[in-house]
């Protein structure tokens, strides 16, 4: 936590910073959602969910193709309804093997 | 057959806890399963929890320190334009009468409270040591056997019932999973959720928002604060934290191409709110998806053999510009799938047909006559001129008639018209005005 925060835009990562994630040491937790990034990177015409998504878990590298990662997930619910390519696929995050948040006000 | 509960309850959310207090009161066996940690640890709200069920559930919860944040007895709502803000404000003492018609609450503290009330009255319930409330186990599979829901799993585990109350959320996979929604559902009736809770002193926090022991403000924003993107903004005062946050629509926020936190940073940019939260520090950034209150969002059945859905699994919600009513849906839809199991229970009839009376008391209740009434309210806040051109033309003229600077002073009419001009038509005013009038 900075001890200013005055007028300073704070980026997704220092938002995240303040998450509190389960597992978070454990470097081979199971995703629980997964992505065709196939799709997004053929077909989609809009890839939103690389600008729906609160934590961007899903990045456009140089080329504009389209990157996932699990492990930031806030488990909002946005890219579930968002995508409508059929690319998202959604499950719980498993409580001790998987990722996923612990709010601690919510 | 292993031992059956009377019902289990999948989710420790508000639904799932009301339906739980519900079913300990009437001494029924169950089985409470929560995939967080604790209890509330999965969910966020902005949040108000309106109304006056809490009182039911926890009598006098007033009295006590724990739980809810603070009573609301203060209301604004405010339209923005990039630089100005124009608010309807009301506070009353009415409000401060308990049973309170609303309170603050953060949920990872409030859920988990209301769950050791819960807890309290399995222990005070006929049969302390038959009823559960599990936390940290993920239910994997709702069980069917011909056609008739009989229970859940977990992991390796299966657990029986006479009937299951889903009440997993707004991202209802379990629901899907058995049928009574789409396997995709679409972003139409759905927004997007974004909040920052922000720590300030208590005492500062009074002094600024003229709070009174726990008494609390609810602000609500519409205008510039969306940047152009149907939704808006609230802030809502907690004990010692300001939520902050902004509800986006997820169809148009995909259509606009913006993205929920770089709205949100200019959000709190705007001077209204940087004033109102000037030295306050964000603690905790969360995001959810919410319902819309679109009456179209509710899944085809909220019931079948063996099964009834609840709170926002049910996308039961009805936000129509006064207020965003989640919570005490959940609570009511909640207690109403309660009743009617222990009403299943006490005729040894769990079919489709005996849980219809979930529909039916839903349907005689509040929450779905409030939804069918105000479904012309909700479809009014998703009109483009909702979110630009009329808070623009209010600041506007608000901006006009508030200078005083030494030229003569045009009439509010004429002030008025000049504002019209400048951000909408009449036709569209009148349009609006009459569909609004209607609508509430």
């Amino acid at each position: 936590m900075s001890t200013d925060q005055k007028g300073k835009r704070l980026s997704v990562a220092e938002r995240l910073g303040m998450v509190n994630f389960r597992n978070q040491g454990r470097s081979d937790a199971r995703a629980h959602i997964e992505v065709d990034t196939n799709i997004c990177n053929t077909s989609c015409p809009h890839k939103c969910t690389t600008r729906v998504c609160p934590a961007k878990c899903y990045t456009l590298d140089e080329k504009g193709d389209v990157h996932f990662q699990f492990e930031d997930c806030i488990e909002c619910g946005t890219c579930l309804y968002a995508c409508d390519q059929g690319a998202v696929t959604w499950k719980y995050p498993h409580p001790e093997e998987g990722r996923g948040v612990n709010w601690s006000l919510g | 057959m292993e031992e059956k509960f009377d019902c289990i309850i999948v989710g420790g959310g508000i639904a799932g806890l009301s339906a739980a207090m519900t079913l300990a009161r009437g001494n029924a066996r169950f089985l409470l399963i929560e995939r967080g940690e604790f209890c509330g640890a999965k969910n966020v709200s902005g949040g108000v929890l309106w109304g006056s069920d809490l009182a039911r559930l926890v009598p006098n919860y007033w009295k006590e320190e724990a739980g809810f944040e603070r009573f609301v007895n203060h209301r604004r709502l405010t339209f923005m334009d990039d630089q100005s803000a124009f608010s309807a404000d009301f506070k009353s003492n009415h409000f401060n009468e308990t049973p309170y018609t609303g309170v603050t609450v953060l949920r990872s503290v409030f859920d988990a409270w209301l769950a050791d009330k819960v807890q309290i009255a399995i222990d005070e319930s006929d049969h302390p040591e038959e009823s559960f409330m599990a936390t940290d186990i993920l239910v994997e599979e709702v069980l069917q056997e011909d056609g008739k829901i009989v229970g859940i799993r977990a992991g390796e585990e299966s657990f029986y019932s006479d009937c299951v109350i889903i009440a997993e959320g707004v991202n209802n996979l379990l629901t899907r999973q058995i049928g009574l929604e789409k396997e995709y559902v679409p972003a139409d009736h759905v927004a997007v959720g974004v909040k920052e809770v922000l720590k300030l002193d208590e005492s500062r926090l009074a002094d600024r928002f003229q709070l009174q022991g726990r008494s609390g403000l609810t602000n609500e924003f519409v205008g510039a604060c969306s940047e152009g993107v149907e939704g808006g903004g609230f802030l809502y005062t907690n004990r010692d934290s300001i939520s902050l946050g902004l509800v986006l629509g997820m169809t148009d926020l995909k259509e606009k191409e913006k993205t929920p936190y770089d709205v949100l940073n200019s959000f709190k940019e705007h001077p209204a709110i940087a004033d109102m939260i000037a030295g306050a520090e964000t603690v905790e950034y969360s995001a959810h998806v919410v319902s819309t209150g679109d009456i179209r969002g509710i899944p085809s059945e909220i019931y079948a053999d063996g099964v009834m859905i609840a709170g926002e699994a049910a996308h039961l919600l009805l936000n129509a510009g006064k207020a965003i009513q989640g919570m005490d849906y959940a609570m009511r839809s909640g207690i109403l799938a309660a009743e009617t199991a222990l009403e299943a229970k006490s005729r040894s009839d769990y079919s489709g047909s005996m849980l219809s009376n979930y529909r039916k008391a839903l349907e005689n209740s509040y929450v779905l006559k409030d939804m069918k009434s105000f479904q012309d309210a909700v479809h009014l806040l998703h009109q483009e001129q909702m979110f630009s051109a009329i808070p623009d033309m209010i600041c506007d003229f608000g901006r006009q008639f508030f200078t005083i600077d030494g030229e003569p002073t045009a009439k509010a009419s004429s002030m008025m018209r000049a504002s019209i001009k400048r951000h909408a038509s009449y036709w569209d005013l009148v349009k609006i005005g009459l569909k609004g009038a209607r609508a509430l």
